[in-house]
């Protein structure tokens, strides 16, 4: 080796230890307790906080200036599907989940990829309703990303590569995984999916290190334990109760919410007779060992399909005068709850659109029924239908102003049922719905705003179809949503006036956008069908 | 039926090997098609297995519509080949447990809810059924591509539509219309009023084909009106203007309408 080799690699060397001297910090629980910081600099858990309220803070996008943002970039996923995912950004990276199990991160500047990962998914897979992801969650330098054949991965971040590779259950038996993960202290918490397939949900917690199961709470309590007698006979063995929607969760009472999906089969009564705990219910658990403090089960015995897989979120409010820690709840039922998070004793619930199968929720926190809303081979008509006065899509809670915004559903449903024979891997809902509108019963979409102290309607902006779009806030007095004939749209979140809007050509099924802050300048990043758009002021 | 007399009634043979079954290359027709008992099982399998995603009346709940398959050109192999092996990369599902002549039913079952069956004994006369057709529904319908733009194009109605439906669109017996089909009339600020039907919609535009057949997008915000026409653009045909024998003579003519055929010279 001559003398300038030898000084170049020294030199180079030199510059590598430089670089390793101050390697990227590595994500902290504190910082995932933090929300999302006043500087922008953060997006790091699913709903931008615990409380799931996706409600920035920054103030640069405003409702006079929002007409003038223009598009930084675009990314295109290169995939079959569409993204259902929120993307997280730390550091100026962005780590998103696609369809397909595909993810990727991408220079939040530019929106050029830094590195892809793609699972390799069995060609007998059976997941129901959409090969999709809906996002990672972070811990140090890792990743965690659920798998649609019934995995839980951790990937290093600054490679895409695995770390760790947990199973959840076996997807051959329905078992799938769509979740966005939440890391609470040391623990990756997920859920399983495939309540049409008569598996037996749960809630999981891994170790974030090792991946090693931590805890695990059956969302269906097996025999002895209270609850077990909620479901005839054996059907407690195949009942769904699947966790397909992030929870909340707040750190000083250390407990998580999680909405949980509707019992199995979906719509045949006679099958699973009884209230079929803790299907169709929110339950709160003990982060550190998984056992169960409260539960409210929304929908008592559900036979159309309402999974209670809504996104839950966590405020504080004075209600009546008095400081209460809430969690909010727009249900696929059409009902909109407040309920007090420390003991699960309803506060008040209302209507958020037409709903024919329930007067009004008792004091008891028991639905009033209908009579003739059991589906049959006949069939009947109930207003929501299978989606629901809302769904998966995110709501968005602006604590400035105490006000719930949801994308609502009305729209109603002819539904049938009957008895199914359960295989294992197979679907098992025993029965099906049918679309049905009337001059009573139009179809259409609205974003709503609700004052959840009292469920009133603050306004409404209406969609000539039900939108699907999720929502984000920001402190600026701006709404974002999007309608279903793929417009992004941008209001003014204090009286619902549309601000700025642009074609996307994809609808943004189940995604919200998100905010940041780059170089100084807000972006907001839209996740719609196969593209990641990034907006920001001009320079 | 045994195994066997179902190898020779489908065309093709089924190897059963540990519960499995393998099939080879599927019949280019499907055995069953308007075989009633058939059509009965078929509809229990549709109901267990489809219903749930393609709704109750196959038109689409969370999965597509598909009661028109075969209008938009599906053949009976193609789509065996769908429902058994499922669409890669999407949620429809291989059947892997779902026997050939299981298939078959279902297909049978879902030919019913599109068109009607082969066994209905014909009637009318398709060759004078033709005129009735050229006189009054050329202007707005097409066929092998001569003929109107404003209506559907009806090269494949004959797959795609039971005779009883056929009667209740001609004699004006059915509300309502296609999408891309529904009458619009809108008026451009400082323009005059355009007719024709609307092709798609969202908050802010809409977009037409005129009754000249051009086709253009508005915005709302430059309209002073739009206004959706309740009734089909199509008139009603009562039996004053199409009597019963040649009523049966058209639908015998857009019956034998089952494809885009482009040999075809008029």
């Amino acid at each position: 080796m001559n003398r300038l080799v030898l000084l170049l690699v020294t030199a180079g060397t030199a510059m590598l230890s430089a670089q390793q001297v101050s390697p990227p910090a590595l994500v902290t629980t504190q910082e995932i307790a933090e929300g999302l910081p006043k500087d922008g600099s953060r997006w790091i858990t699913f709903g931008g906080s615990y409380t799931n309220q996706r409600h920035s803070p920054l103030t640069q996008i405003t409702p006079a200036n929002v007409k003038g943002l223009v598009p930084q970039w675009t990314f295109q996923t290169g995939t079959l599907g569409n993204f259902e995912t929120t993307p997280l950004l730390r550091d100026n990276i962005l780590y998103v989940t696609g369809p397909q199990n595909v993810a990727w991160a991408l220079d939040a500047r530019t929106g050029r990829q830094i590195w892809r990962y793609r699972r390799e998914l069995p060609s007998d897979l059976t997941a129901c309703c959409g090969l999709v992801n809906r996002g990672f969650a972070m811990l140090g330098d890792k990743l965690f990303m659920v798998t649609l054949d019934a995995h839980l991965l951790a990937l290093d971040m600054r490679t895409g590569n695995i770390v760790w590779d947990a199973t959840l259950e076996q997807y051959k038996n329905g078992y799938a995984s769509t979740i966005a993960p939440i890391v609470v202290k040391d623990k990756v918490i997920v859920g399983v999916a495939g309540g049409e397939f008569g598996i037996r949900g749960f809630i999981d917690a891994y170790e974030a290190q090792t991946g090693k199961r931590a805890w695990r709470f059956y969302t269906i309590p097996g025999p002895g334990e209270p609850g077990n007698e909620t479901w005839a006979g054996d059907s407690w063995k195949t009942g769904g109760a699947s966790v397909w929607v992030t929870g909340a969760y707040d750190p000083e009472l250390n407990l998580l919410y999680y909405g949980i999906g509707n019992p199995g089969p979906d719509y045949h009564s006679e099958s699973r007779l009884g209230d079929n705990l803790y299907a169709a219910s929110v339950v709160a658990l003990d982060a550190d060992s998984g056992k169960l403090r409260w539960h409210y089960q929304f929908t008592p015995h559900d036979v159309h399909d309402w999974d209670a897989t809504e996104v839950p979120i966590l405020a504080d409010l004075t209600i009546a005068g008095q400081p209460r820690k809430v969690l909010m709840f727009a249900n696929r039922n059409g009902f909109y709850y407040t309920l007090d998070r420390t003991t699960g004793r309803i506060i008040m619930a209302k209507p958020f659109v037409q709903t024919t199968w329930a007067k009004e929720i008792g004091r008891d926190g028991r639905p009033m029924l209908e009579a003739g809303h059991t589906p049959d081979e006949n069939g009947e008509i109930t207003c929501p239908d299978i989606t629901g006065g809302t769904n998966f899509w995110p709501p968005t809670f602006d604590p400035s102003t105490r006000t719930f915004f949801v994308n609502a559903r009305e729209a109603c449903m002819t539904f049938y049922s009957w008895k199914p024979d359960y295989r294992p891997g197979e679907r098992f809902t025993g029965g099906a719905g049918q679309r049905y509108k009337s001059a009573t019963m139009p179809v259409y979409g609205a974003l709503r705003a609700i004052d959840p102290t009292t469920g009133e309607r603050k306004w409404e902006f209406k969609y000539l179809n039900p939108s699907t779009a999720g929502l984000l806030t920001t402190a600026s007095g701006l709404i974002f949503s999007g309608d279903n004939d793929g417009n992004v749209l941008a209001l003014d979140s204090r009286n619902g006036t549309l601000l700025w809007r642009y074609q996307m050509g994809a609808n943004l099924h189940g995604t919200s956008a998100i905010t940041y802050m780059v170089d100084g300048r807000q972006h907001v990043l839209v996740p719609a069908g196969t593209t990641l758009t990034a907006w920001a002021l001009p320079q | 039926m045994t195994w066997r007399a179902l190898c020779v009634v489908a065309g093709w043979c089924i190897v059963v090997a540990g519960g499995g079954v393998i099939a080879q290359a599927p019949a280019a027709k499907n055995p069953f098609e308007g075989d009633a008992t058939a059509v009965k099982s078929g509809m229990g399998l549709f109901r267990a297995r489809c219903a749930d995603c393609h709704g109750m009346d196959a038109r689409g709940v969370r999965g597509p519509d598909i009661t028109q398959v075969w209008a938009s050109g599906r053949t009976d192999e193609g789509l065996f080949t769908t429902i058994k092996n499922g669409i890669a990369g999407t949620e429809m599902p291989a059947q892997p447990r779902l026997f050939d002549h299981e298939t078959w039913q279902i297909l049978a079952y879902l030919r019913t809810l599109a068109a009607s069956s082969r066994t209905e004994p014909p009637r009318g006369n398709a060759e004078n059924g033709e005129k009735i057709y050229r006189a009054n529904c050329v202007g707005c319908h097409r066929v092998n591509g001569v003929g109107g733009r404003l209506g559907p194009d009806l090269s494949r109605i004959g797959a795609a539509r039971s005779r009883e439906v056929l009667e209740l669109r001609i004699r004006g017996g059915v509300e309502g219309f296609l999408p891309g089909y529904e009458p619009v009339t809108v008026t451009p600020q400082g323009g005059q009023a355009v007719v024709g039907v609307k092709k798609n919609e969202d908050l802010f535009s809409v977009q037409i084909m005129d009754t000249r057949e051009r086709i253009q997008g508005y915005d709302k915000t430059a309209l002073r009106e739009m206004q959706n026409n309740p009734r089909s653009a199509m008139p009603p045909f009562g039996s004053n203007r199409i009597s019963e024998s040649e009523l049966d003579d058209l639908i015998r003519y857009l019956q034998t309408l089952r494809g885009f055929n482009p040999a075809v010279v008029q």
